[in-house]
Protein backbone atom coordinates (compact mmCIF):
# COMPACT_ATOMS: atom_id res chain seq x y z
CA UNK A 1 0.00 0.00 0.00
CA UNK A 2 1.60 3.06 -0.98
CA UNK A 3 2.22 5.29 1.70
CA UNK A 4 -0.17 8.93 1.91
CA UNK A 5 1.35 11.62 1.76
CA UNK A 6 0.84 14.92 4.25
CA UNK A 7 -0.02 17.53 1.88
CA UNK A 8 1.94 20.47 1.67
CA UNK A 9 0.25 23.47 3.55
CA UNK A 10 2.12 25.56 0.88
CA UNK A 11 0.33 24.35 -1.89
CA UNK A 12 -3.15 25.05 -0.88
CA UNK A 13 -5.13 27.15 -2.76
CA UNK A 14 -6.17 30.06 -0.28
CA UNK A 15 -9.79 29.53 1.04
CA UNK A 16 -12.33 31.54 -0.62
CA UNK A 17 -14.80 33.55 1.27
CA UNK A 18 -18.18 31.59 2.48
CA UNK A 19 -21.52 32.80 1.76
CA UNK A 20 -23.48 34.17 5.24
CA UNK A 21 -25.79 30.88 6.01
CA UNK A 22 -28.10 33.26 7.75
CA UNK A 23 -29.68 35.09 4.83
CA UNK A 24 -30.87 31.65 3.56
CA UNK A 25 -31.91 30.12 6.88
CA UNK A 26 -34.23 32.94 7.37
CA UNK A 27 -35.71 32.85 4.35
CA UNK A 28 -36.14 28.46 4.62
CA UNK A 29 -37.77 29.19 8.16
CA UNK A 30 -40.15 31.91 6.81
CA UNK A 31 -41.23 29.91 3.89
CA UNK A 32 -41.47 26.41 6.34
CA UNK A 33 -43.81 28.81 8.71
CA UNK A 34 -46.11 30.17 6.30
CA UNK A 35 -46.50 26.59 4.80
CA UNK A 36 -47.05 24.94 7.98
CA UNK A 37 -49.66 28.16 8.82
CA UNK A 38 -51.30 27.34 5.61
CA UNK A 39 -51.75 23.65 6.14
CA UNK A 40 -53.05 23.92 9.59
CA UNK A 41 -55.30 26.48 8.54
CA UNK A 42 -56.67 23.83 6.15
CA UNK A 43 -56.89 21.56 8.78
CA UNK A 44 -58.78 23.26 11.28
CA UNK A 45 -61.34 25.22 9.69
CA UNK A 46 -62.52 23.03 6.46
CA UNK A 47 -64.51 25.27 3.58
CA UNK A 48 -68.12 25.09 4.64
CA UNK A 49 -70.39 23.52 1.60
CA UNK A 50 -72.45 26.44 -0.16
CA UNK A 51 -75.93 26.27 0.95
CA UNK A 52 -78.87 25.75 -1.39
CA UNK A 53 -79.46 29.67 -0.80
CA UNK A 54 -76.44 30.99 -1.04
CA UNK A 55 -74.66 31.76 -4.23
CA UNK A 56 -71.31 29.89 -4.81
CA UNK A 57 -68.74 32.70 -5.22
CA UNK A 58 -65.54 31.21 -7.21
CA UNK A 59 -62.32 31.23 -5.48
CA UNK A 60 -60.79 34.90 -6.37
CA UNK A 61 -57.28 35.05 -7.57
CA UNK A 62 -54.99 38.13 -8.12
CA UNK A 63 -56.03 39.99 -11.42
CA UNK A 64 -59.36 38.28 -12.01
CA UNK A 65 -62.70 39.66 -11.12
CA UNK A 66 -65.05 37.82 -8.19
CA UNK A 67 -67.68 34.96 -10.48
CA UNK A 68 -71.07 34.14 -9.41
CA UNK A 69 -72.28 30.97 -10.47
CA UNK A 70 -76.24 30.75 -10.54
CA UNK A 71 -77.45 27.45 -9.06
CA UNK A 72 -79.74 25.66 -11.16
CA UNK A 73 -80.65 22.45 -10.02
CA UNK A 74 -81.36 21.77 -6.46
CA UNK A 75 -82.54 19.08 -4.38
CA UNK A 76 -84.56 20.34 -0.84
CA UNK A 77 -84.51 18.88 2.09
CA UNK A 78 -87.74 19.35 4.23
CA UNK A 79 -88.36 23.62 4.99
CA UNK A 80 -85.70 24.60 2.43
CA UNK A 81 -86.54 27.43 0.03
CA UNK A 82 -84.84 27.03 -3.63
CA UNK A 83 -82.74 30.00 -4.57
CA UNK A 84 -84.37 32.54 -7.08
CA UNK A 85 -84.34 30.76 -10.29
CA UNK A 86 -83.69 27.05 -9.44
CA UNK A 87 -84.72 24.33 -10.68
CA UNK A 88 -85.78 22.10 -7.82
CA UNK A 89 -85.13 18.31 -8.57
CA UNK A 90 -87.42 15.44 -7.17
CA UNK A 91 -85.19 12.43 -6.28
CA UNK A 92 -88.16 10.61 -6.18
CA UNK A 93 -89.25 11.46 -9.41
CA UNK A 94 -89.26 8.71 -12.53
CA UNK A 95 -86.16 8.75 -14.44
CA UNK A 96 -85.91 8.40 -17.90
CA UNK A 97 -86.55 4.13 -19.14
CA UNK A 98 -85.74 2.79 -22.52
CA UNK A 99 -88.91 2.05 -24.11
CA UNK A 100 -88.69 -0.31 -27.33
CA UNK A 101 -90.96 1.51 -30.32
CA UNK A 102 -90.92 -0.99 -32.28
CA UNK A 103 -92.56 -4.24 -31.94
CA UNK A 104 -92.19 -6.81 -34.20
CA UNK A 105 -95.31 -7.91 -35.84
CA UNK A 106 -96.53 -11.49 -35.45
CA UNK A 107 -97.09 -14.00 -37.75
CA UNK A 108 -101.06 -14.14 -37.36
CA UNK A 109 -101.89 -17.61 -36.47
CA UNK A 110 -104.30 -19.36 -34.89
CA UNK A 111 -103.52 -19.25 -30.92
CA UNK A 112 -106.27 -20.84 -28.36
CA UNK A 113 -104.91 -18.49 -25.19
CA UNK A 114 -105.97 -14.74 -26.09
CA UNK A 115 -105.62 -11.55 -23.22
CA UNK A 116 -107.67 -9.27 -24.15
CA UNK A 117 -109.72 -5.89 -22.63
CA UNK A 118 -113.02 -7.03 -20.44
CA UNK A 119 -115.85 -7.80 -22.33
CA UNK A 120 -114.47 -8.15 -25.91
CA UNK A 121 -115.90 -10.52 -27.75
CA UNK A 122 -113.49 -13.29 -29.37
CA UNK A 123 -114.36 -14.57 -32.42
CA UNK B 1 -71.32 -35.54 -6.25
CA UNK B 2 -71.14 -36.50 -2.52
CA UNK B 3 -72.86 -34.52 0.11
CA UNK B 4 -73.57 -35.15 3.50
CA UNK B 5 -72.28 -39.57 2.96
CA UNK B 6 -75.01 -39.39 0.55
CA UNK B 7 -74.60 -39.61 -3.22
CA UNK B 8 -76.93 -37.21 -5.11
CA UNK B 9 -77.30 -37.63 -8.54
CA UNK B 10 -77.68 -34.55 -10.45
CA UNK B 11 -79.22 -34.15 -13.97
CA UNK B 12 -78.41 -31.82 -16.93
CA UNK B 13 -80.91 -29.96 -18.47
CA UNK B 14 -80.68 -31.01 -22.10
CA UNK B 15 -79.20 -28.20 -24.31
CA UNK B 16 -80.82 -27.20 -27.51
CA UNK B 17 -83.75 -28.50 -27.01
CA UNK B 18 -86.98 -26.43 -27.68
CA UNK B 19 -90.02 -26.11 -25.26
CA UNK B 20 -92.95 -28.03 -26.43
CA UNK B 21 -95.72 -26.06 -27.58
CA UNK B 22 -98.81 -26.62 -25.55
CA UNK B 23 -102.02 -27.78 -27.34
CA UNK B 24 -104.89 -27.69 -24.83
CA UNK B 25 -108.18 -29.11 -23.73
CA UNK B 26 -110.21 -25.99 -23.38
CA UNK B 27 -113.56 -25.57 -21.75
CA UNK B 28 -115.57 -22.05 -21.57
CA UNK B 29 -118.52 -20.51 -20.64
CA UNK B 30 -120.41 -17.03 -20.10
CA UNK B 31 -119.57 -15.44 -16.68
CA UNK B 32 -118.80 -11.77 -15.06
CA UNK B 33 -120.14 -9.97 -17.99
CA UNK B 34 -117.74 -12.09 -20.60
CA UNK B 35 -116.01 -15.15 -20.85
CA UNK B 36 -114.55 -17.62 -18.61
CA UNK B 37 -112.93 -20.20 -19.96
CA UNK B 38 -110.48 -22.98 -18.79
CA UNK B 39 -107.14 -24.83 -20.91
CA UNK B 40 -105.42 -27.64 -19.56
CA UNK B 41 -102.38 -29.92 -21.22
CA UNK B 42 -103.88 -32.73 -20.69
CA UNK B 43 -102.06 -35.04 -23.36
CA UNK B 44 -104.02 -38.01 -23.38
CA UNK B 45 -106.15 -37.54 -19.92
CA UNK B 46 -109.10 -35.29 -21.76
CA UNK B 47 -111.53 -37.38 -19.93
CA UNK B 48 -110.24 -36.24 -16.91
CA UNK B 49 -109.26 -32.35 -17.93
CA UNK B 50 -112.79 -31.47 -18.68
CA UNK B 51 -114.25 -33.00 -15.82
CA UNK B 52 -111.79 -30.80 -13.87
CA UNK B 53 -112.29 -27.54 -15.90
CA UNK B 54 -116.18 -27.98 -15.61
CA UNK B 55 -115.42 -28.07 -11.92
CA UNK B 56 -113.31 -25.40 -11.71
CA UNK B 57 -116.09 -23.40 -13.98
CA UNK B 58 -118.72 -24.10 -11.63
CA UNK B 59 -116.39 -22.82 -8.75
CA UNK B 60 -114.85 -19.53 -10.33
CA UNK B 61 -118.92 -19.02 -11.76
CA UNK B 62 -120.13 -19.12 -7.87
CA UNK B 63 -117.70 -16.42 -6.57
CA UNK B 64 -118.27 -14.68 -9.52
CA UNK B 65 -122.07 -14.67 -8.10
CA UNK B 66 -121.28 -13.33 -5.09
CA UNK B 67 -118.64 -10.24 -6.53
CA UNK B 68 -120.56 -8.87 -9.39
CA UNK B 69 -122.84 -5.76 -8.88
CA UNK B 70 -124.87 -6.39 -11.95
CA UNK B 71 -126.36 -9.26 -10.25
CA UNK B 72 -129.38 -8.09 -7.58
CA UNK B 73 -128.39 -11.11 -5.39
CA UNK B 74 -124.87 -11.03 -5.28
CA UNK B 75 -123.85 -10.21 -1.64
CA UNK B 76 -121.51 -6.99 -3.63
CA UNK B 77 -125.13 -5.98 -4.89
CA UNK B 78 -126.30 -6.36 -0.85
CA UNK B 79 -123.36 -4.20 0.32
CA UNK B 80 -123.71 -1.50 -1.90
CA UNK B 81 -127.67 -1.49 -1.39
CA UNK B 82 -126.92 -1.61 2.71
CA UNK B 83 -127.12 2.05 4.11
CA UNK B 84 -125.26 1.10 7.54
CA UNK B 85 -121.23 2.34 7.64
CA UNK B 86 -120.76 -1.05 9.47
CA UNK B 87 -120.90 -4.34 7.62
CA UNK B 88 -119.89 -7.67 8.21
CA UNK B 89 -119.22 -9.50 4.85
CA UNK B 90 -118.73 -13.54 4.19
CA UNK B 91 -115.52 -15.14 3.25
CA UNK B 92 -115.58 -14.45 -0.48
CA UNK B 93 -116.15 -11.08 -0.84
CA UNK B 94 -114.01 -10.46 2.32
CA UNK B 95 -110.63 -11.90 0.23
CA UNK B 96 -111.64 -10.02 -2.94
CA UNK B 97 -112.06 -6.36 -1.01
CA UNK B 98 -109.05 -7.04 1.09
CA UNK B 99 -107.18 -7.86 -2.72
CA UNK B 100 -108.70 -4.35 -3.52
CA UNK B 101 -107.02 -2.64 -1.01
CA UNK B 102 -103.52 -4.54 -2.03
CA UNK B 103 -104.60 -3.18 -5.77
CA UNK B 104 -105.20 0.77 -4.48
CA UNK B 105 -101.31 0.15 -3.06
CA UNK B 106 -100.13 -1.20 -5.85
CA UNK B 107 -101.68 1.22 -8.45
CA UNK B 108 -100.56 4.18 -5.85
CA UNK B 109 -104.47 4.82 -5.38
CA UNK B 110 -105.20 4.49 -9.40
CA UNK B 111 -107.01 1.39 -9.03
CA UNK B 112 -109.96 2.50 -6.50
CA UNK B 113 -113.05 0.22 -6.36
CA UNK B 114 -115.05 2.96 -4.43
CA UNK B 115 -115.94 4.53 -8.17
CA UNK B 116 -119.35 2.79 -8.45
CA UNK B 117 -121.02 6.34 -8.98
CA UNK B 118 -118.83 7.67 -11.39
CA UNK B 119 -118.88 4.58 -13.66
CA UNK B 120 -122.41 4.80 -13.48
CA UNK B 121 -122.10 8.76 -14.91
CA UNK B 122 -119.82 7.52 -17.40
CA UNK B 123 -122.31 4.92 -18.83
CA UNK B 124 -125.20 8.01 -18.36
CA UNK B 125 -127.12 5.87 -15.69
CA UNK B 126 -126.41 8.35 -13.04
CA UNK B 127 -125.83 12.19 -12.79
CA UNK B 128 -121.98 13.05 -12.92
CA UNK B 129 -122.40 15.83 -11.20
CA UNK B 130 -123.13 13.68 -7.56
CA UNK B 131 -120.10 11.55 -8.47
CA UNK B 132 -116.75 12.23 -6.70
CA UNK B 133 -118.63 14.47 -4.45
CA UNK B 134 -118.67 12.44 -1.38
CA UNK B 135 -116.47 10.92 0.60
CA UNK B 136 -114.67 7.20 -0.23
CA UNK B 137 -112.84 6.46 2.92
CA UNK B 138 -113.66 2.63 3.58
CA UNK B 139 -111.50 -0.30 5.50
CA UNK B 140 -111.65 -3.67 5.89
CA UNK B 141 -110.89 -5.86 8.94
CA UNK B 142 -110.88 -9.77 9.82
CA UNK B 143 -114.67 -10.30 11.46
CA UNK B 144 -115.49 -13.91 13.18
CA UNK B 145 -115.48 -17.07 11.72
CA UNK B 146 -114.31 -16.04 8.41
CA UNK B 147 -116.11 -13.25 7.47
CA UNK B 148 -114.56 -9.54 7.34
CA UNK B 149 -116.27 -6.76 8.95
CA UNK B 150 -116.50 -3.16 6.21
CA UNK B 151 -115.94 0.20 7.46
CA UNK B 152 -117.19 2.82 5.14
CA UNK B 153 -118.16 6.57 4.70
CA UNK B 154 -121.71 7.14 3.79
CA UNK B 155 -122.74 6.68 0.48
CA UNK B 156 -120.00 4.49 -0.68
CA UNK B 157 -120.73 1.96 -3.17
CA UNK B 158 -117.99 -0.86 -4.32
CA UNK B 159 -117.40 -1.58 -8.32
CA UNK B 160 -114.70 -4.62 -8.21
CA UNK B 161 -114.87 -4.99 -12.05
CA UNK B 162 -111.17 -6.06 -13.14
CA UNK B 163 -110.01 -6.58 -9.81
CA UNK B 164 -112.43 -9.37 -9.09
CA UNK B 165 -111.60 -11.14 -12.45
CA UNK B 166 -107.83 -10.85 -11.59
CA UNK B 167 -108.54 -12.34 -8.43
CA UNK B 168 -110.55 -14.79 -9.55
CA UNK B 169 -107.90 -16.04 -12.03
CA UNK B 170 -105.40 -16.64 -9.68
CA UNK B 171 -108.18 -18.66 -7.28
CA UNK B 172 -109.10 -20.78 -9.53
CA UNK B 173 -105.46 -21.66 -11.13
CA UNK B 174 -104.66 -22.99 -7.12
CA UNK B 175 -107.54 -25.19 -7.80
CA UNK B 176 -105.80 -26.94 -10.37
CA UNK B 177 -102.83 -27.73 -8.73
CA UNK B 178 -103.26 -30.96 -10.12
CA UNK B 179 -102.20 -29.60 -13.88
CA UNK B 180 -98.83 -28.45 -14.23
CA UNK B 181 -99.37 -26.71 -17.23
CA UNK B 182 -103.07 -24.84 -16.89
CA UNK B 183 -104.64 -21.37 -17.70
CA UNK B 184 -107.26 -19.76 -16.23
CA UNK B 185 -108.83 -16.77 -18.78
CA UNK B 186 -111.29 -14.71 -16.48
CA UNK B 187 -112.82 -12.62 -19.39
CA UNK B 188 -109.44 -11.52 -20.75
CA UNK B 189 -107.47 -11.49 -17.40
CA UNK B 190 -105.19 -14.84 -17.35
CA UNK B 191 -103.31 -16.59 -14.54
CA UNK B 192 -101.08 -19.00 -16.60
CA UNK B 193 -99.04 -22.20 -15.34
CA UNK B 194 -96.64 -24.19 -17.63
CA UNK B 195 -94.60 -26.95 -16.80
CA UNK B 196 -91.27 -27.70 -17.09
CA UNK B 197 -90.57 -27.88 -21.15
CA UNK B 198 -93.57 -26.65 -22.40
CA UNK B 199 -94.85 -23.23 -23.79
CA UNK B 200 -97.84 -21.72 -23.50
CA UNK B 201 -98.66 -19.08 -26.59
CA UNK B 202 -100.53 -16.36 -25.64
CA UNK B 203 -101.88 -13.94 -27.62
CA UNK B 204 -102.52 -10.26 -27.51
CA UNK B 205 -105.48 -8.74 -28.41
CA UNK B 206 -105.09 -5.95 -31.65
CA UNK B 207 -108.31 -3.84 -30.26
CA UNK B 208 -108.54 -2.09 -33.68
CA UNK B 209 -109.00 -4.86 -35.96
CA UNK B 210 -111.23 -8.26 -34.72
CA UNK B 211 -109.07 -11.23 -34.65
CA UNK B 212 -106.23 -9.75 -34.66
CA UNK B 213 -102.68 -10.19 -32.46
CA UNK B 214 -100.60 -7.36 -31.76
CA UNK B 215 -98.12 -9.82 -30.19
CA UNK B 216 -98.17 -13.45 -29.68
CA UNK B 217 -95.96 -14.23 -25.70
CA UNK B 218 -94.22 -17.60 -25.29
CA UNK B 219 -94.06 -18.34 -21.69
CA UNK B 220 -91.91 -21.51 -21.34
CA UNK B 221 -90.59 -22.95 -18.05
CA UNK B 222 -86.93 -24.00 -18.25
CA UNK B 223 -86.52 -28.07 -19.12
CA UNK B 224 -85.44 -28.62 -15.79
CA UNK B 225 -87.31 -27.04 -12.35
CA UNK B 226 -90.66 -26.85 -11.07
CA UNK B 227 -93.78 -25.80 -13.14
CA UNK B 228 -93.74 -21.48 -13.71
CA UNK B 229 -96.79 -19.14 -12.93
CA UNK B 230 -97.37 -15.46 -14.60
CA UNK B 231 -100.39 -13.29 -14.61
CA UNK B 232 -101.32 -11.67 -18.17
CA UNK B 233 -103.71 -9.28 -17.74
CA UNK B 234 -104.88 -6.48 -20.56
CA UNK B 235 -107.31 -3.10 -20.04
CA UNK B 236 -107.75 -0.19 -22.30
CA UNK B 237 -110.94 2.18 -22.97
CA UNK B 238 -111.53 0.83 -26.81
CA UNK B 239 -114.29 -1.88 -25.56
CA UNK B 240 -116.89 -0.36 -22.71
CA UNK B 241 -117.48 3.41 -24.56
CA UNK B 242 -120.41 5.45 -24.72
CA UNK B 243 -121.38 8.65 -26.42
CA UNK B 244 -123.26 11.01 -24.45
CA UNK B 245 -123.76 14.20 -27.54
CA UNK B 246 -120.43 15.12 -28.86
CA UNK B 247 -118.47 13.57 -26.28
CA UNK B 248 -117.18 9.58 -25.96
CA UNK B 249 -116.79 8.12 -22.31
CA UNK B 250 -115.07 4.94 -21.38
CA UNK B 251 -115.17 3.24 -18.29
CA UNK B 252 -111.80 3.46 -16.94
CA UNK B 253 -112.14 6.33 -14.16
CA UNK B 254 -109.66 8.42 -12.97
CA UNK B 255 -110.00 8.85 -9.26
CA UNK B 256 -108.10 12.46 -9.12
CA UNK B 257 -111.47 13.69 -11.37
CA UNK B 258 -114.05 11.19 -10.85
CA UNK B 259 -114.34 11.04 -14.34
CA UNK B 260 -113.44 8.65 -17.37
CA UNK B 261 -109.39 9.15 -17.56
CA UNK B 262 -107.83 11.35 -19.89
CA UNK B 263 -105.18 8.99 -21.36
CA UNK B 264 -103.15 8.62 -24.94
CA UNK B 265 -103.33 4.47 -24.28
CA UNK B 266 -105.72 3.07 -26.16
CA UNK B 267 -104.45 -0.72 -24.49
CA UNK B 268 -101.88 -2.23 -21.95
CA UNK B 269 -100.77 -5.58 -21.44
CA UNK B 270 -98.80 -6.26 -18.59
CA UNK B 271 -97.08 -9.83 -17.70
CA UNK B 272 -95.92 -9.92 -14.06
CA UNK B 273 -96.22 -13.02 -11.42
CA UNK B 274 -99.72 -13.31 -10.77
CA UNK B 275 -103.07 -12.33 -12.95
CA UNK B 276 -104.38 -9.88 -10.06
CA UNK B 277 -101.39 -7.62 -10.29
CA UNK B 278 -101.19 -7.42 -13.75
CA UNK B 279 -105.15 -6.25 -13.99
CA UNK B 280 -103.46 -3.89 -11.81
CA UNK B 281 -100.97 -2.61 -13.48
CA UNK B 282 -102.33 -2.87 -16.81
CA UNK B 283 -105.11 -0.46 -15.60
CA UNK B 284 -103.11 2.11 -14.37
CA UNK B 285 -100.84 2.12 -17.15
CA UNK B 286 -104.08 3.34 -18.83
CA UNK B 287 -105.28 5.65 -16.43
CA UNK B 288 -101.39 7.21 -15.99
CA UNK B 289 -100.88 8.04 -19.71
CA UNK B 290 -98.04 6.06 -21.66
CA UNK B 291 -94.97 7.96 -20.08
CA UNK B 292 -95.54 7.63 -16.85
CA UNK B 293 -97.48 4.55 -17.28
CA UNK B 294 -94.18 2.70 -18.87
CA UNK B 295 -92.19 4.68 -15.92
CA UNK B 296 -94.03 2.89 -13.43
CA UNK B 297 -94.30 -0.34 -15.02
CA UNK B 298 -91.02 -0.52 -14.84
CA UNK B 299 -90.06 0.56 -11.45
CA UNK B 300 -92.66 -2.09 -10.20
CA UNK B 301 -90.76 -5.14 -12.06
CA UNK B 302 -92.78 -6.60 -14.37
CA UNK B 303 -91.65 -9.15 -16.91
CA UNK B 304 -93.18 -7.84 -19.59
CA UNK B 305 -95.41 -4.67 -20.81
CA UNK B 306 -96.98 -4.02 -23.88
CA UNK B 307 -98.63 -0.37 -25.03
CA UNK B 308 -100.63 0.35 -27.73
CA UNK B 309 -101.25 4.31 -27.98
CA UNK B 310 -104.43 6.49 -29.32
CA UNK B 311 -101.44 7.82 -31.80
CA UNK B 312 -100.95 3.89 -33.16
CA UNK B 313 -97.84 3.23 -31.66
CA UNK B 314 -96.91 0.30 -29.68
CA UNK B 315 -94.40 0.47 -26.97
CA UNK B 316 -92.74 -2.22 -24.83
CA UNK B 317 -90.31 -2.69 -21.75
CA UNK B 318 -87.19 -4.30 -23.65
CA UNK B 319 -87.40 -7.42 -21.55
CA UNK B 320 -90.95 -8.30 -23.41
CA UNK B 321 -88.98 -9.05 -26.48
CA UNK B 322 -87.43 -11.80 -24.75
CA UNK B 323 -91.00 -13.23 -24.49
CA UNK B 324 -92.16 -12.73 -27.94
CA UNK B 325 -92.71 -15.10 -30.56
CA UNK B 326 -89.90 -14.85 -33.25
Amino acid sequence: MAPRSVPDPTRMRPASPRPNPNRLRFALGTGGFAALSALLTAIAVPPSPASPSSPVAMPVAQDTVTQQRPIQYVQLAAGQAPPPGARVIDAKAPKPITIVTTVPAPAQQPVVVRTTQSGKVVP
Amino acid sequence: MIAAGRQVRTTRAPRGVPPTPIVPVSMATSAMGGRLAVHLAAASEERRARHDAERVLSRINRWADRLSRHLDASELSALNADPRAVVTVGPTLGAALFAALDAGQESGGLVDIALLDARLAAEGLADPRSAGAAPRDWSIALGPRRTAVVHRSPGVRFDLGGVAKGWLADRGLDLLSAWPSAVIDADGDLAVRCAPGQLWAVALDDPRTDGAALAILHLSAPQIGQPVRWGVATSGTSVHRWRHGDRVHHHLIDPRTSAPAITDVLQATVVCGSGLRAEVLAKTAVIAGSVDGMALLERAGVQGAVILTERGETLALPQTLALLAA
